[in-house]
């Protein structure tokens, strides 16, 4: 062994906070990236300039119409032929088309940074909402926010730098090979009732805080002397120092998911349990979902991914996109409002998308039917360094494919990771004996052209 | 600089035989280097302090000779193995832009400087570099080993001899003669041998041959094995290990007594009875059902549905019974894999042997909807459990190409593809939703019970109609309610070879492939043949289990030395592929390898082996020059410290608590359920069973496990993460099942003699119940105290004097199975 990779082990196992030595085969197996970035949740500061120093993810799963909500496709030429069956209204100063249907988002149309030229590999939904998670359609691997907090920890040692709200399968906010810090730490499975989503065990009245307290103190009086007569294995006080920390949790946490203390305008801005069901638009109380999200910002989380569903509106297009839109709209534009009133809008990177887009209807033909659309679809950006009021990219006449400005899943994520200041494609970890990282063998290209 | 360990790359380099390695044309090093793609490295040679170099050094013709023999040899085989993902063309960007693949680029060096110094090994860079001083640490990942780096110092010594051309030929792409020079000298498919036990110095020391083995790499390190652990830890390693249960501190005691009085006839005594219980069965079986991605449920499909496998549970218990009767390991796996094709004396063996199958059927699927590959993902999961499971070779990532660095060409998948697509694969209903799969039909067991639902049993989770959302009535089963059924494979009517999908695509097909094996490891007199009539399973399951194949017996004795010792011979369990872990005692591996076949594939009788050996019987106390000379404990000088896995940890509470049902579990939570798990809001009902027998659904464990390294059953998982995080200590003071049980505990302790004059004897009683020991001066005091200052305070809580009595009790239970000692084996 190495004597420098034992001195840094030491280092690490001694500084700061408690996740000194959280998984020691990670860091042997990675020595150089753990120099740089450590399995720590510490803050670190961006090894490059950061324009944003979060995010803020907008899921919106099963692949929204992007011709009946920011990519407008009138008619053209005398034939009919596929595009947006809604009306499109111009906004704010830099008078950017938004759909009738996104009303409240439309009037912050001036922070919106679209890139209508979105494309991806697959129309499958899994494989697909996979890439656009972690970068690989077919087999497990970090998800972004993992790749986030191990690029720059979190800047509250109470809690972890990676939620994910109202979600799905563990797939999609697992930290897999990384150090498992870095998992997210779901609030809410897809499906629940959000207002009583929360970390699992995160409270408990059985006994009195003071009691607890008390009952910690002896149960690491125990662990000390324990400890005492294993000097050799710094393990056992990554141990003591993890149960300080749970403790701690359990004091900050339910605190921030406690949204009562909000007053009763703020609920109503974000539409806090204003439930909309429709066909495929399923519960997700995503106002609730947009207020904690800025609690978990103000309170120092690095990456927040909200969740909702589905857009899948293979049938009932017209219906179940209304409500989809019905559901999101005025919730988003609450949070926009917020972050911006709080000065929070100019370091937080606000993403919105969803595994793909779909293909437009032919006005006029009757039909009501949609499929899936991975050659071309529409994310937007807000806050967070990028321009506002802008358009990136352009799919063809019909909204069919990519056709200019093009930016593929690994392009976005590089993207997000060079805003934060991370070098996207250098940004790796060594796993199964060869280095990985988010964007991918391919490596990302930053579309530096929507920067502000 | 300190001992290296050996778990390096290149350790095996060294092992393979040197003629293959030396022989390796130009084609092969080109070949190899564009093949791993280097675009990830991120080099500091740059900032390096560049080095002038004088390079001249006259030499006689013989010693050139020599020294260009020993480039072959001895320098050419690490720098492809180990330099040429960053350093040789094709590598996405070259690292430092130095190129090690050219003699050129070795001699003029890269943006650092000149790399060598030739007859000067000290001043050069490159010797620098592999010794990790400074900054400049390659390669980055891991040092060489200490003798590799010496050949280079040697060869730099001798003249830094260079016979390649200036440039390599062009690169040729992946043919059957680079997969069959690969195959040929990878250590993991060469046939297994049997190493003579080594001589050591220390001949008092070894207990049985393998100890010989272990000591002999220790002597090699300059390291002396630790001392023997005494009585009590050894007694609780063996419980936890072999039953995954604590022993008592009266069994404790016991042990003492006898071990001082009888030694090792006393722990092969202790040994055999555990051996023996029914809790052995249940605690390997959970180790055999991670590797087999075990699970009750679909786990979600990609479109948020996740459907019960209301029968799986039958397998779970196939397995802990077989484990139970120590069925021999070759026969576990020809049941798993093709039990449906063997013949059967009684209807019973009829039912376990098809059971077994489900092995092939558990796996977790994508939806069907929108997935034109849906049946092809069924076989790809059954590839992967078969290759990763059975032989410890990713074969999946042949599904798209010809794997990347195995010898695994993506014929070899499709060979073992026709053979799974032969086979039709029986999941059941999948909840009713066509979108996620299509229903199946499943064996009918004739010798298992029928278990009707209880009277009056009405479903409450919904069908649902996909596209509405709305609730729809479930259709009829197909099966009177309570019929045994069972999941598994049977094969299809119609048989046929499979077409090779290109890119993973099943509608761009290409060539047919016959129905056959991995090429990479033909089989001594190979005569195997599929017979084209049937599946082919059956001949797949005898070519896996034939004595000489060269990884079924490596890879499970390896499995077995990792639970025994929190560590592998081969630190990657489930890949044993060129990108894997080489073994960090390969002649150790190899010699129980051959004991295991030898002895009749008897799972118990390696186990009972290797527990008796000297070297499991190790402390894990070590002083701290030992551990700093081998902080990974390659050498296994000393035990591993190991943390309880969640099964054993929550079977510990219950057992603390008092509240342990030995009696094995009936059926499962969801047998009569055939339903969409997402919809069901928590199904988890507590439980005082034992942990093998909650009910295990994807993507929604059971509460009591999940904080701590659960596998998530998608795929083979041999090691678990031993992960420490907080959400874990939250589960300790908050979790419903740690009140429950420190409830359970605490009223247990003042059911004896309630008086308060006895509570000193209480906490005695409680410290020894939860973590098998004698307490030591003060302990029980401390807990007093902390019982006596919280008392008042939960007085405001529990106006009953009683009631703020057990709960005072529960806190001190509950930090009691809180502490690392509780929740570490020593």
């Amino acid at each position: 062994m190495n004597p420098n990779l034992f001195s840094r082990r030491r280092m690490l196992q001694t500084a700061s906070c408690g996740f000194g030595y959280f998984a020691l085969s990670a860091l042997c197996q990675s020595a150089r990236a753990a120099a740089t970035y450590g399995p720590k949740l510490s803050d670190r500061p961006s090894p490059f300039r950061a324009r944003a120093k979060r995010i803020i993810f907008l899921c919106m799963s099963g692949g929204p119409a992007q011709m009946d909500t920011f990519d407008f496709k009138p008619q053209v030429g005398k034939k009919p032929h596929p595009g947006s069956v809604v009306k499109f209204y111009r906004h704010g100063e830099s008078g950017l088309a938004i759909s009738e249907l996104m009303p409240e988002t439309a009037k912050h149309a001036d922070k919106l940074c679209l890139l209508n030229g979105m494309h991806a590999d697959t129309g499958n939904h899994a494989q697909s909402f996979l890439q656009l998670h972690t970068g690989e359609r077919l087999r497990p691997r970090p998800s972004m926010g993992s790749w986030v907090s191990y690029g720059l920890g979190t800047e509250n040692q109470d809690l972890p730098g990676f939620i994910s709200l109202n979600t799905s399968k563990p797939q999609v906010y697992a930290s897999q090979f990384l150090p498992p810090v870095f998992q997210g730490t779901p609030i809410g499975i897809n499906g629940e009732d959000m207002s009583q989503a929360t970390i699992a065990n995160i409270a408990s009245d059985h006994l009195p805080a003071s009691v607890k307290r008390r009952q910690l103190d002896l149960v690491q009086a125990m662990n000390f002397d324990h400890q005492s007569l294993r000097p050799e294995d710094p393990g056992l006080e990554a141990v003591i120092q993890s149960m300080e920390l749970g403790f701690r949790m359990q004091m900050t946490a339910p605190g921030l998911l406690d949204i009562s203390d909000e007053p009763a305008s703020v609920l109503e801005a974000y539409r806090v349990g204003k439930q909309r069901t429709e066909g495929t638009c399923k519960q997700s109380d995503f106002g609730r979902q947009c207020l904690l999200a800025r609690r978990l910002v103000e309170a120092g989380v690095r990456f927040i991914e909200l969740n909702h569903g589905s857009w899948d509106q293979h049938k009932n297009h017209r219906r179940d996109l209304t409500a989809n839109c019905e559901a999101t709209d005025a919730p988003i534009a609450a949070l926009l409002s917020d972050l911006e009133q709080r000065g929070l809008l100019e370091d937080t990177l606000v993403v919105w998308g969803g595994e793909f887009g779909r293909p437009g209807l032919t006005p006029g033909n009757g039909k009501d039917e949609t499929g899936h659309n991975a050659n071309g679809f529409t994310f937007w950006l807000a806050g967070g360094g990028v321009k506002g009021g802008h358009v990136h990219g352009a799919t063809d006449e019909t909204g069919a494919r990519a056709v200019d400005g093009k930016v593929h899943f690994r392009d976005l994520h590089a993207t997000m990771l060079h805003l934060l200041g991370l070098p996207p494609n250098d940004l790796t970890y060594r796993y199964a004996g060869r280095a990985h990282r988010l964007t991918g063998p391919e490596g990302g290209r930053v579309a530096s052209e929507i920067f502000a | 600089m300190v001992a290296q360990p050996g778990r390096t790359r290149d350790a095996a380099g060294r092992n393979a035989p040197r003629g293959n390695v030396a022989g390796i044309g130009l084609e092969k090093l080109s070949y190899r280097g564009r093949r791993f793609p280097g675009f990830v490295k991120r080099f500091s040679f740059a900032v390096l302090v560049s080095l002038s170099g004088i390079y001249a050094c006259a030499t006689s013709a013989a010693d050139e000779t020599e020294a260009r023999a020993f480039f072959e040899k001895k320098i050419r085989p690490v720098l492809v193995e180990n330099c040429f993902e960053c350093h040789a063309e094709g590598a996405k960007k070259i690292g430092g832009k130095l190129r090690l693949d050219t003699a050129e680029g070795l001699r003029k060096g890269g943006e650092s400087g000149t790399p060598m110094v030739p007859g000067n090994p000290e001043e050069s860079l490159l010797v620098q570099s592999l010794r990790w001083e400074f900054d400049l640490e390659m390669p980055p990942e891991k040092p060489l080993s200490p003798a590799v780096i010496q050949d280079f110092v040697t060869w730099i010594r001798m003249g830094a001899q260079d016979p390649r051309e200036s440039t390599p030929a062009v690169s040729p792409p992946p043919d059957a003669n680079t997969i069959a020079e690969l195959a040929k000298t990878h250590w993991s498919f060469q046939p297994v041998a049997n190493p003579e036990a080594p001589i050591v110095d220390d001949e008092n020391w070894p207990r049985d041959p393998l100890d010989r083995f272990v000591l002999a790499g220790m002597e090699k390190a300059e390291l002396a094995p630790t001392s023997d652990a005494p009585p009590g830890v050894l007694l609780r390693r063996l419980f936890f290990d072999l039953t995954g249960l604590p022993p008592t501190a009266s069994q404790v005691a016991d042990f003492a007594e006898e071990y001082e009085r009888d030694g090792q006839e006393a722990v092969a005594r202790w040994v055999d009875d555990l051996l023996a219980s029914p809790q052995f069965g249940e605690r390997w079986a959970r180790h055999w059902l991670d590797v087999a991605r075990y699970g009750e449920s679909n786990g979600n499909d990609g479109l948020s549905r996740n459907p019960s496998f209301p029968h799986a549970w039958r397998y779970r218990d196939y397995v802990i019974d077989a484990f139970n009767r120590d069925v021999p390991y070759d026969r576990f796996l020809i049941e798993q894999v093709a039990g449906d094709l063997l013949p059967a004396e009684n209807d019973a063996q009829r039912d376990r042997q098809l059971v077994a199958t489900g092995f092939l059927a558990l796996g977790a699927k994508p939806a069907k909807a929108m997935n034109n590959n849906f049946e092809m993902d069924v076989v790809d999961d059954q590839i992967n459990v078969v290759g990763a499971g059975i032989m410890g070779l990713s074969v999946a990532c042949a599904r798209c190409h010809d794997h990347k660095h195995d010898p695994i060409p993506t014929r070899d998948y499709y060979a073992l593809a026709g053979i799974f697509k032969s086979t039709e694969t029986m999941w059941g209903v999948a909840a009713n939703e066509a979108l996620t799969a299509p229903a199946t039909d499943l064996h009918v067991l004739k010798a298992a019970a029928k278990v009707p639902p209880p009277k009056g049993w009405k479903e409450t989770v919904l069908v649902i109609e996909s596209n509405t959302g709305k609730p729809k009535p479930p259709p009829k089963p197909k099966w009177e309610p309570g019929t045994p059924l069972a999941m598994g494979v049977r094969d299809k009517k119609e048989t046929a070879d499979c077409q090779i999908n290109l890119k993973g695509e099943s509608k761009q097909l290409g060539d047919k492939v016959p129905r056959g094996f991995l090429s990479a490891c033909s089989l001594p007199g190979d005569a195997i043949k599929v017979n084209p009539k049937a599946s082919g399973r059956r001949e797949l399951a005898e070519w896996l289990t034939r004595p000489e194949h060269p990884l079924t017996a490596r890879v499970m004795v390896n499995r077995i030395w990792l639970h025994l010792f929190g560590q592998a011979i081969v630190g990657t369990p489930d890949d044993f592929g060129v990108y894997g872990d080489r073994p960090t005692h390969p002649e150790l591996l190899d010699h129980l390898a051959t004991r295991f076949v030898a002895e009749g594939w008897s799972m118990k009788r390696l186990i009972r082996t290797i527990v008796l050996s000297r070297v499991y019987q190790l402390d894990s106390a070590a002083d701290l020059r030992m551990v700093e000379a081998d902080p990974g404990n390659v050498w296994l000088a000393r035990h591993l410290r190991r943390r309880l896995e969640a099964e054993s940890l929550r079977d510990s509470m219950l057992a603390a608590s008092g509240q342990l049902d030995l009696a094995p579990a009936q059926g499962s939570l969801i047998r009569h359920r055939d339903i969409l798990v997402n919809l069901a809001g928590n199904l988890h009902e507590p439980s005082r069973h034992r942990s093998v027998y909650l009910c295990m659904l994807r993507n929604s464990p059971p509460p009591s496990l999940s904080a701590f390294d659960l596998p998530d059953a998608t795929t083979v998982l041999g090691k678990r993460s031993s992960t420490v995080l907080p959400t874990q200590s939250l589960y300790l003071i908050n979790s419903p099942f740690a009140v429950e049980q420190s409830l359970a505990f605490a009223g247990d302790l003042l059911k004896t003699d309630p008086a308060r004059e006895q509570d000193r004897a209480r906490a005695e009683a409680a410290v020894r119940r939860a973590l098998g020991r004698e307490p030591q001066s003060g302990e029980a005091e401390r807990g007093l105290a902390m019982i006596r200052a919280i008392e008042p305070e939960l007085a405001t809580k529990f106006s009953d004097v009683e009631e703020c009595r057990l709960h005072a009790w529960a806190a001190f239970c509950q930090g009691l199975m809180a502490t690392n000692e509780f929740r570490y084996v020593d």
